[in-house]
């Protein structure tokens, strides 16, 4: 019933929002106003009709829409303190910002619309028109390559100049000052995750993160890493070596001191030359000289480091666990290998990206896990999983949710339908834990890290702790913005409510995490719809298979939803 | 294909379901900031007067909260941290209150000799205010060996959020043009770290120290109002205080705030 309700609720506002849009469009009073009218049509009810970043659909967003009002953009071409260029504008309404609610518009608006709604942006904040000179762009000549010498350097840089404070020590976003941080709104903002640029609001090619993290994110906690942000600004690199020998002394030579003198008037030349360029005034030729040899170091050191964090993150997304990527649990003969056993780095892993789960209340528009990856084995009587997934801060219970009083800590449930439905037709368990058809599941909680309990549920507010808990072995661990889990169960179990194994067969697996940190709880959640796996037979078995059939069915939450929100209805309907 | 269906389902749900309007927050912001005189000149003053004196608190005086340090122990963590948006001293005396005269258009120029500088020692900025005269760079100190971000949230001027890392003992910042405060100072990575900045025009603006005492000298003989700005208590700028200073004279003024 519930479902049907949802649908409905759905379809009410399918047609509110096109009652709306028409209505706007009818009411719209200056038709040649091209770019208000693209505005309003397609942007306002995130941003806000005056660009305050405050439209009808912005209060349950995270990262909020952005302020026009204030001139503060993340991604820019130009140095820290400048506007935006019109091609960065163009550009980011183009693409879009991954990991945020900002959609791109490549395909639903034309190029001539784009360029028009980016100059009716500019006209909410004044700054675009005062300012007589545009903007100065970050350099991207001198490009230093990638390679791992490269990469090494930019690696002692991270250290140095305090990415890992935020981003933590290999770039997954759980640094010591990550819990603390709000933007210039004072909402709470995670730093990112370096290992997964394709949640980058900007772009993860190298020339984006050198523009990103030298310019800075305005508006967010991030800061620019300007010239004299670096060591020794003004020193050549032999000089700085020198300078840090020196200063590494006990005791100096009165020479010494007098080239450190040196050195040191140097810097705060060069330092004065950069702040005389920032406040506006003209450089002399040997001004412009002095700046332009002080940058040409930070410049190197930059490209390091946006190689470094090049090398953090896959070059792409990781292709979902479905069609050629399904999870096969690989047979072994003997022991299965325990949680940190190197065997596991032998195995592909599935990838299972999550979504906030938003049909129930109450929900998660903004998540915080991008994914759980998951690797299996099994031998004649076992099977053992390894689940991975990133998550920015280790909440073991500790906090309480404000608004229900209880307990927020950090967990995964794992699900399999109690029955195996017989081929890949028959029907599923709904994929919100279950509903007239049971599911199984395997909840983990962080604070009780060496167990997992069996569930039954039938239905996502509707679960039970099995009275005869079987046996399960359980391993975990949370280092550096990871945690591991690792699952052992026998194949088979006496218990009736319990999932059965057997090689070749294609078995619904679904997954639900919580970021205690996040308020995740109880339904607020992060989760995915039912995918697949299968004990990959061991090629002497001639087991009857259905491949990637299943998979397929499986095929996005959308048509998943709906259909299986649709069948379930069908299903209700006949039982009744 | 899956994940960006989901993805883009996950939006425009979330475009959906959405109760309620947006609180959008109600100019007030004005009232919280200093006013400041269409136009100053600097000018010799001859035989000026002085306007001083104290601000108390009135009210019951609150226990001044410990700030919680959530890293950096070592060094930050070294001695207790209290929030000090609300200082207040034997005998009720207000600290940290910026006392100014609101509408002066003449006077003296800056004393432009002392240097403008904002210590990070043991992860606390100090002074918690600091008045910066426009066209004059305050020099941020670092001496803690460990990494600040100087983020300075600014909305006239432009916003600097920079980094200065363990090994940058002074950094100075860029000056600015536009009259403008106070505006909020923090530290991103030590995000209890937090101070006022107030960029101004003319010189005539004093901050109460520990007995909550000002002083404003050279006042050029005339009529003025005087305005006060504390974080806490807020500020007069409804009803700003009428004084008139006689050349060569002396002109004294309390004030007793209470929490806004
Ligand atoms: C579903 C809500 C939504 C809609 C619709 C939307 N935006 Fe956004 N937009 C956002 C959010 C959220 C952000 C902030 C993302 C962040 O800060 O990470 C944003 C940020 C932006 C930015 C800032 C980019 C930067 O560099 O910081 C621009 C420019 C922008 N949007 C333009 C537009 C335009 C133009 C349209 C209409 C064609 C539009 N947006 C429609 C949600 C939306
Ligand atoms: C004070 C904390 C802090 C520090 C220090 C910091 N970052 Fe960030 N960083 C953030 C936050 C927060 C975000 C997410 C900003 C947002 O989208 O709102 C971010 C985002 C990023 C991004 C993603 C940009 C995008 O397009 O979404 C990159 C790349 C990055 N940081 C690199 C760095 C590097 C390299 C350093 C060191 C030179 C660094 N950061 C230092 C907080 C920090």
């Amino acid at each position: 019933m519930k479902n049907r309700n949802v649908v409905s609720l759905l379809m009410l506002v399918f047609g509110i929002l096109c009652v709306l849009t028409l209505a706007h469009a009818q009411n719209a009073p200056e038709a040649s106003e091209k770019g208000k009218e693209v505005y309003e049509n397609s942007c306002a009810h995130c941003h806000g009709t005056e660009g305050r970043g405050d439209g009808s659909a912005a209060e349950n967003l995270l990262p909020k829409p952005r302020d026009f009002t204030r001139g503060l953009y993340k991604i820019r071409s130009t140095e820290s303190g400048q506007l935006p260029t019109d091609q960065d504008l163009f550009d980011i309404i183009t693409e879009g910002m991954p990991g945020s609610s900002m959609p791109g518009w490549e395909t639903s608006l034309s190029a001539d619309d784009r360029w028009e709604v980016v100059a009716y942006i500019k006209t909410f904040y004044d700054g675009f028109k005062e300012s007589e000179t545009s903007p100065r762009v970050i350099s991207l000549e001198d490009k230093i390559p990638y390679s791992e010498e490269s990469v090494e350097i930019g690696k002692g840089l991270y250290v140095d100049l305090g990415c890992v404070e935020c981003h933590g020590n290999v770039g997954r976003g759980d640094g010591t000052s990550a819990p603390t941080l709000t933007d210039e709104w004072g909402f709470q903002t995670w730093p990112a995750n370096l290992t997964q640029g394709w949640n980058y609001r900007g772009g993860a090619d190298t020339e984006d993160i050198f523009k990103r993290f030298i310019g800075g994110l305005a508006g967010s906690p991030m800061p620019a890493f300007e010239g004299d942000s670096f060591l020794h600004f003004g020193l050549t690199a032999e000089e700085s070596t020198r300078l840090s020998e020196l200063e590494n002394k006990d005791e100096m030579t009165a020479a010494e001191e007098e080239a450190s003198e040196q050195f040191y008037e140097k810097m705060d030349a060069a330092v004065d030359v950069a702040l005389n360029r920032a406040e506006g005034m003209e450089l002399s030729a040997a001004e412009q000289q002095t700046y332009n040899n002080a940058m040409k170091v930070v410049y190197e050191k930059s490209w390091h480091l946006a190689n470094y964090v090049k090398s953090l993150s896959p070059e792409k997304r990781p292709e979902s666990a479905i069609g050629n990527n399904v999870l096969r649990s690989q047979y072994v003969q003997g022991a299965l290998p325990a949680m940190d056993d190197a065997a596991w780095e032998t195995l592909q892993s599935g990838y299972f990206p999550l979504v906030g789960q938003i049909v129930i209340e109450p929900r998660q528009f903004n998540p915080t896990i991008d994914s759980v990856n998951v690797k299996s084995f099994y031998n004649d009587k076992e099977t053992a999983f390894l689940f991975t997934w990133d998550d920015r801060t280790n909440t073991v219970g500790d906090e309480t949710d404000e608004a229900t009083g209880k307990t927020l800590e950090d967990a995964l449930a794992i699900q399999f339908p109690v029955k195996v439905p017989q081929g890949p037709t028959a029907p599923k368990p709904y994929f919100l834990w279950g509903g007239r058809l049971p599911v199984y599941l395997w909840h983990w909680k962080a604070s009780a890290p060496e167990q997992v309990t069996e569930l039954t549920a039938k239905g996502i507010n509707n679960a039970e702790v099995q009275e005869a808990q079987g046996e399960l072995h359980v391993q975990s661990a949370y280092t550096n913005g990871q945690y591991k889990l690792w699952v052992k169960r026998s194949l088979k179990t006496d218990d009736k409510k319990d999932l059965q194994l057997e090689p070749g067969v294609f078995v619904p697996i679904a997954f639900s995490a919580w970021d205690g940190a996040n308020g995740d709880i109880d339904t607020k959640r992060v989760m995915t719809s039912w995918y697949t796996f299968v004990l990959e037979p061991v090629p002497s078995s001639r087991r009857f298979v259905y491949p990637p059939l299943i998979a397929i069915l499986s095929l996005g939450l959308l048509f998943g939803l709906r259909a299986v929100v649709q069948r379930r209805n069908s299903e209700e309907v006949k039982n009744m | 294909m899956k994940t960006y269906l989901l993805a883009s389902l996950t939006v425009f749900l979330a475009c959906c379901y959405v109760g309620g309007a947006f609180a959008a927050d109600s100019g007030s912001g004005e009232m919280e900031m200093l006013v400041f005189p269409k136009a100053y000149k600097a000018k010799a003053v001859n035989n000026g007067g002085t306007i001083s004196g104290v601000v108390t608190f009135e009210g019951d005086v609150p226990e001044m909260k410990v700030l919680e340090i959530t890293k950096d122990q070592a060094i930050c963590g070294a001695t207790d941290k209290y929030d000090e948006s609300l200082v207040v001293g034997e005998g009720n005396a207000l600290k940290n209150t910026i006392v100014y005269l609101i509408d002066i258009s003449a006077g003296k120029d800056f004393d432009k000799s002392t240097k403008l500088e904002i210590d990070q020692k043991d992860c606390k900025f100090s002074p918690h205010v600091q008045i910066v005269p426009l066209g004059v760079r305050v020099t941020m100190l670092n001496n803690d060996r460990v990494n600040h971000n100087v983020h300075i949230f600014s909305s006239i001027n432009t916003p600097v959020n920079k980094q200065q890392t363990k090994n940058r003992k002074k950094m100075p910042l860029k000056a600015v043009k536009k009259a403008e405060g106070p505006v909020s100072v923090k530290c991103d990575i030590h995000g209890w770290m937090s101070a006022w900045i107030a960029y101004v025009p003319h010189p005539y603006f004093a901050v109460t120290n520990e007995k909550g005492e000002f002083t404003l000298e050279d006042v050029p003989a005339g009529d003025y109002k005087l305005g006060y700005w504390h974080e806490a208590c807020g500020t007069n700028n409804k009803a700003p205080v009428a004084v008139t200073v006689a050349a060569g004279g002396t002109v004294t003024q309390d004030f007793t705030l209470k929490l806004k």
